[in-house]
């Protein structure tokens, strides 16, 4: 039981890591096709150093947990999961477009950079509410 | 010489691709040949209740290598990332990937000299 606990306090610190570089590296891609260069330095070294770590803790204590606490057969963890790869893709997607924006390449701007922002913060809520309620 | 951003980044994803592809591969292959096994042969689970979650985040952090990839322009053409696309979904498809990052790492080499 010690075990599980400490499983699932390492998982929730990993997401909260990761949920936090999300919005830090949301917000940088959308200064650095802008111009932002300073920005996208700073938010790039956070992400390879601290985000991306915490996104692999994020997958492998969440699976341990399930195995652990046998939830995989509960319906709310497979739409929970539906989430957590909605937002590991757009960890890679913003991952990419900090990449051409290191190398000098042009991004075009979103014309929308406040909706990927939404989509992270609903995916979060989403998240939260399933993790915790369990409803299903 | 001094190697460009560029340059440096470019190696620097396919050595990551290189590594999360191979580690991918080689943990379904410990899953499937000796955890399974273990847990249907002799009633040890313990064996898949940790390379279960092990293979999963390996097979993320590969996925996640090929959505930067896609995403984050550089020297791949289509027919290269299909392939690492259709490697994710391929049982063993990282062991297939070792020749072509192979090549693609030896050229990023040669292209900074």
């Amino acid at each position: 039981m010690i075990d599980y606990l400490w499983l699932k306090a390492a998982h929730v610190a990993a997401v909260l890591i990761f949920i936090g570089g999300l919005f830090a590296q949301a917000i940088g891609v959308a200064a650095g096709a802008r111009g932002g260069t300073e920005t996208v330095s700073l938010v790039s070294r956070w992400d390879e150093r601290v985000t991306l770590p915490a996104m692999l803790a994020v997958w492998l204590t969440g699976a341990f947990v399930a195995a652990t606490g046998a939830w995989f057969p509960s319906h709310w963890l497979w739409a929970k999961l539906f989430f957590v790869v909605a937002l590991s893709g757009i960890h890679g997607v913003q991952a990419g477009r900090l990449r051409r924006l290191r190398r000098s390449d042009e991004v075009k701007p979103s014309a929308f950079p406040f909706a990927v922002l939404v989509a992270i913060a609903a995916s979060v809520a989403a998240i939260a509410l399933l993790a915790v309620a369990k409803p299903f | 010489m001094a190697m460009s951003i560029a340059e440096n980044e470019e190696l620097a994803l396919i050595r990551k691709l290189r590594v999360a592809s191979f580690v991918e591969a080689s943990t379904l292959l410990i899953l499937l040949m000796i955890a399974v096994p273990l847990k249907h042969a002799l009633g040890y689970a313990g064996a898949t209740r940790i390379m279960g979650p092990v293979h999963g985040a390996a097979f993320i952090a590969y996925a996640w290598c090929v959505i930067v990839a896609v995403s984050g322009g550089g020297d791949w053409s289509r027919r290269e990332l299909t392939r690492l696309i259709l490697a994710a979904f391929i049982p063993f498809g990282g062991f297939a990937n070792a020749g072509l990052l192979r090549r693609k790492e030896a050229a990023a080499q040669a292209g900074q000299q």
